[in-house]
């Protein structure tokens, strides 16, 4: 029972742009399906050790290992956490550092030289990003050897990055006004960049340091883990002494930190903003 | 006497692009308070902007208070720059700083890169501020951020930070364009004021004509980079109006 007559030629013409939706969306999916199906096989199904997981009661007992505290590992535990916090602070005031000079070369309008130290600069905040934490740590744990320093040395090289790109970004899109008005009264070009250019970037500047100190926190945690100090150092003792008590402690320390962090960045960037 | 004398100046921003200005030559005397009238796009601010090398001349001479202002080396050019004040159509304040900051950054020039990062400007310095900030009228906001004020207020600060610098000329690119007819009127009459009473010859960007007839001494008239008029205020006619912005209405 046609309530209203279509025109006929139309309504043909609405079908077949449907099914063709349909075909096109349906193939869109399978894709999708062969794609997951086709990671799950060689990373899940070829790739782990049936035989080693022995039924679900070992799983869940496997866990359960880690539901016990080891409070005698109180004591042990506050100096490492205070060092993931000072190494976290003082990797990123380090970072900070560092990425003044790479946000100079790397911002297009103020860069010293645009054929050779903008893609310098550009290239720096790259590498700093796509080298992984661990990795940095890895590499300054064979240069300066054990300890929270080589901590530090990753933290400040994986924050200069961030850091940096933002940085630039801000003194991309500066206004030249205050810029203009600076250079007019016969300013030098520290000057320039020190009243024209600063007051405009630092809130944005300001945050991204607080942000990139939050997340160092959770990076200085694991730092431990290829012996740049910390708790990751306790967490890996813990582990290999098959004390798994102990390592929920450090755990719980861990989470303990980064709350403290994110507390204390929360009110911190209410402060600058 | 000429403070500034302007022969053959030639503007392009670049190899290829437009020539802005075609060939400009003026003087501004000691005692003169000059105009720049013209329709916009006609190369005003591009002029103003030559005259402390803001923008680059690509022919043509200037010479400013006894320099050949194309020839200076940048230290030297600061060293030019000091004497020279510059009040925006923006203001072009620094907006996170306090009126007081920003007023003392006229004196930037003369501090040293080690004084300017800690704002630990001279105590001499400080008290000039005071003294200007109470002449343009802003007793009462000296400690406010820049960006609190309102316009009018807000080019006062401007007006302040020039006179700073002790000039010996003023540079006023659109002083009042961003500012309503009654605020336009006093920002004028203050920095004509001021110009008169430290004898400050100064070189004004306006697209008001009635502001300009009504301010200044003597008026160029400009025209796609050509000047068109120039002479005392009294002798500009309609005529001459009619021919400078007769390019805008097409």
């Amino acid at each position: 029972m046609a309530v209203i007559d279509a025109n006929p030629a139309a309504l043909d013409q609405q079908y077949e742009l449907r099914r063709r939706r349909y075909v096109k969306m349906g193939l869109i999916w399978l894709a999708v399906i062969a794609f997951v199906a086709w990671c799950v096989n060689g990373t899940i199904i070829e790739d782990t050790d049936w035989s080693r997981i022995g039924g679900r009661s070992g799983v869940l007992s496997s866990i359960g290992r880690y539901l016990s505290l080891d409070l005698g590992l109180l004591p042990e535990l506050l100096i490492p956490t205070l060092e993931t916090f000072m190494m976290a602070s003082v990797g990123t005031v380090l970072g900070c550092f560092l990425s003044l000079p790479v946000a100079w070369l790397g911002a297009a309008n103020v860069t010293p030289s645009k054929t050779i130290l903008y893609p310098l600069g550009r290239f720096l905040m790259v590498l700093s990003r796509s080298v992984h934490e661990i990795v940095w740590a890895l590499l300054f744990v064979s240069a300066v050897g054990l300890g929270a320093l080589p901590g530090i040395l990753a933290i400040a090289m994986r924050s200069v990055g961030f850091i940096s790109k933002i940085s630039a970004e801000a003194i991309e899109n500066i206004d030249t006004k205050p810029v203009e008005a600076i250079r007019a009264v016969g300013g030098s070009q520290f000057q320039v960049m020190y009243y024209g250019i600063l007051p405009q970037i630092y809130p944005v500047v300001l945050a991204t340091v607080i942000f990139e100190w939050d997340i160092n926190i959770r990076r200085s945690a694991v730092m431990g883990l290829v012996g740049a100090g910390g708790l990751g150092l306790l967490f890996f003792r813990q582990m290999n002494s098959f004390n798994y008590g102990g390592v929920t402690m450090v755990i719980l320390a861990i989470l303990f930190l980064i709350i403290i962090g994110e507390i204390i960045s929360h009110y911190l960037r209410k402060a600058v903003i | 006497m000429a403070v500034l004398t302007v022969e053959g100046l030639k503007v392009r921003y670049s190899a290829k692009g437009p020539e802005i200005l075609k060939g400009i030559d003026f003087e501004v005397q000691d005692d003169d308070f000059l105009a720049i009238i013209g329709p916009s796009g006609a190369g005003k601010s591009t002029l103003i902007r030559c005259v402390n090398r803001l923008v680059e001349p690509s022919d043509g001479k200037i010479v400013l208070l006894g320099e050949d202002v194309c020839a200076l080396r940048p230290r030297a050019l600061r060293n030019l720059r000091r004497n020279v004040g510059m009040i925006f159509q923006e203001f072009n304040l620094i907006n996170r700083m306090s009126v007081m900051d920003n007023v003392l950054s006229g004196r930037l020039g003369y501090t040293g890169n080690m004084r300017s990062l800690f704002r630990a400007f001279p105590q001499d310095d400080i008290q000039l501020a005071l003294y200007y900030l109470d002449r343009v009228g802003l007793s009462d906001h000296i400690d406010k951020r820049a960006d609190e004020l309102s316009g009018g207020q807000r080019q006062r600060v401007g007006i302040a930070r020039a006179l700073m610098q002790r000039p010996k000329l003023l540079l006023l690119d659109e002083p009042t364009s961003a500012l309503d007819p009654k605020i336009s009127r006093e920002v004028m009459a203050l920095i004509r004021d001021i110009a008169l009473e430290l004898k400050v010859p100064a070189l004004c960007n306006i697209h008001d004509v009635q502001l300009a007839k009504e301010f200044c001494n003597r008026i160029i008239g400009l025209q796609d980079g050509y000047k068109k008029f120039d002479g005392a205020t009294e002798q500009l006619r309609d005529a001459d109006l009619d021919d400078i912005y007769a390019m805008e209405v097409l």
